[in-house]
């Protein structure tokens, strides 16, 4: 069983308004794209640069919110799944 | 989005997922030390070879002819098959051979190996090492070479030949497909959820699932590149097969049954590298393989040349040049499937930005690991409940639809 309680369709969409959901993973997708890119056709000095910088974006993301989710820790943990 | 295409979409996310996940563990695993494996290499194993001669800078490269020769009277009455000068050292290999149909008859035996090479020194024309003779005692295989051998051939095709390539080939397009089925539901389930959330004080379940979440979005776009181009990768033999029964056919087609140049009366292997030069501006001659070479022609010298940025590195033109008279015959680029393959390679194996590139390249691989790995979980754990009901407990709204457990209630 579920330990989170079922919340009906219409209470939860009032409680949370819809967010935007594509800016960030459209944003991450294309600097990956580009620092693919960047490091093929453009070889060496800054283009390669570029490329690194912009391939450690979406791991940088990632760290940032992990480490969010882990500084807002609960110090009771939720229900057994 | 209908309730019904909804259930669809995660119906081919959980599957094409399950069903290509213990593939692509595989596979990035392996994946970490074939990245890095001439570091691997040049730290364990390094190389024993002497020092190159220190000479003044600029000295030209002898001719191939005289190495060639060197190597004819080294070696009378073997054929030389094949002049390959090195990419990144002054260092020239001449591969031999007692004859093509040695070469040939080797495949049935594959304790047999009767071609050898002489390595020269590409300025002074020195011999400066020979391939071990075919009954010297053999080396006994490092770990290293163990290690990175076993990781390429499971990488590659689970040490099944073409089927095993052509099978993870299909696990590769699954796994294309599972990323776009799993950017669908991620669509979904985010409508309410500010990118990056990770519920750390409900259900441990959606903990999960929110990691899943992020981390698969982050490295979307990487491991549909890496994914689609290692697809492409493992058609490599069925695409160059098609291209030798497709325009090499049609190109050789007119000497085909001539009889083979003996390597007395051959033209100049220099003047051979210099006219391919010529016919592929902007290329670098890497190889030349003799007339009577496998799928080559009876009275040419077959010429490999290839771009020399990494972008067309590997997009090579062979160039034949006839062994008889010098003559150029002509420079065929390859066809469009194979340029694609060739320039989908170095996306697929990272390895022309420097070492940053490939730590990075094995950070978002460790990433996709975790993907899967939470995936493997969110699958393990609510194995029993139904699709419905499941989509529901994740928060996502079902329009008109009654679940089981409401229907019953």
């Amino acid at each position: 069983m579920n330990a989170t309680p079922p919340i009906p369709p219409s209470l939860s969409s009032a409680s949370r308004a819809p967010v935007a959901v594509w800016p960030w993973p459209m944003a991450l997708g294309l600097l990956t794209v580009f620092g693919l890119l960047s490091a093929l056709l453009g070889q060496h000095g800054v283009w390669l640069a570029l490329s690194w910088i912009t391939l450690s974006v979406p791991l940088v993301v990632t760290l940032a919110c992990l480490i969010r989710a882990w500084r807002r820790a609960p110090s009771v943990k939720g229900g057994p799944s | 989005m209908t309730t019904t295409t909804l259930r669809r979409w995660f119906v081919v996310h959980k599957w094409t997922s399950l069903i290509c996940t213990l593939f692509l563990l595989v596979v990035c695993v392996t994946g970490l030390p074939m990245l890095f494996s001439e570091q691997i290499w040049d730290t364990f194993v390094g190389d024993d070879d002497p020092p190159y001669e220190v000479l003044p800078p600029g000295t030209p490269n002898t001719s191939f002819d005289i190495m060639v020769a060197k190597a004819r009277a080294m070696f009378p009455g073997q054929i030389v098959t094949s002049v390959n000068p090195d990419d990144d050292e002054p260092a020239v290999l001449v591969s031999m051979a007692p004859s093509w149909q040695a070469l040939k008859d080797d495949e049935k035996y594959p304790d047999r190996n009767s071609g050898h090479w002489i390595k020269f020194d590409a300025r002074t024309a020195k011999v400066l090492k020979q391939s071990p003779l075919p009954d010297a005692p053999k080396k006994p295989r490092t770990w290293t070479g163990i290690i990175l051998g076993t990781a390429t051939r499971l990488h590659m095709n689970l040490f099944a030949g073409l089927p095993g390539a052509l099978f993870m080939g299909v696990m590769g397009a699954l796994f294309v497909a599972s990323l776009v089925s799993g950017t669908v539901l991620y669509g979904r389930y985010m409508k309410r959820l500010s990118f990056g959330t990770l519920r750390r004080d409900r259900a441990v379940r959606l903990t999960w699932l929110d990691l899943h979440n992020l981390l698969g979005t982050v490295t979307l776009a990487w491991a549909l590149v890496v994914g689609f181009t290692g697809f492409v990768n493992e058609l490599q033999t069925p695409l160059f097969g098609l291209w030798r029964i497709t325009d090499v056919r049609q190109i050789l087609k007119p000497y085909v049954g001539l009889p083979e140049v003996s390597q007395a009366n051959l033209s100049s292997v220099q003047a051979a590298f210099d006219t391919a030069a010529k016919a592929a501006p902007g290329n670098e001659v890497t190889g030349l393989s003799y007339p009577g070479a496998p799928f080559g022609s009876p009275v040419h010298y077959v010429l490999w040349t290839h771009g020399a940025t990494p972008l067309r590195g590997r997009l090579f033109t062979p160039v034949l040049v006839d062994a008889r008279t010098g003559a150029l015959t002509g420079a065929y680029p390859m066809p469009w499937y194979l340029r694609f393959l060739e320039i989908s390679r170095p996306l697929h194996f990272g390895d022309y930005g420097g070492l940053p590139l490939k730590l990075l390249w094995a950070l978002l691989d460790m990433v996709v690991i975790a993907v899967l790995v939470s995936g493997v979980v969110l699958w393990a754990g609510k194995r029993r409940i139904a699709t419905d009901v499941r989509l529901r407990a994740l928060g996502f709204d079902l329009e008109n639809v009654p679940t089981p457990g409401e229907a019953m209630q």
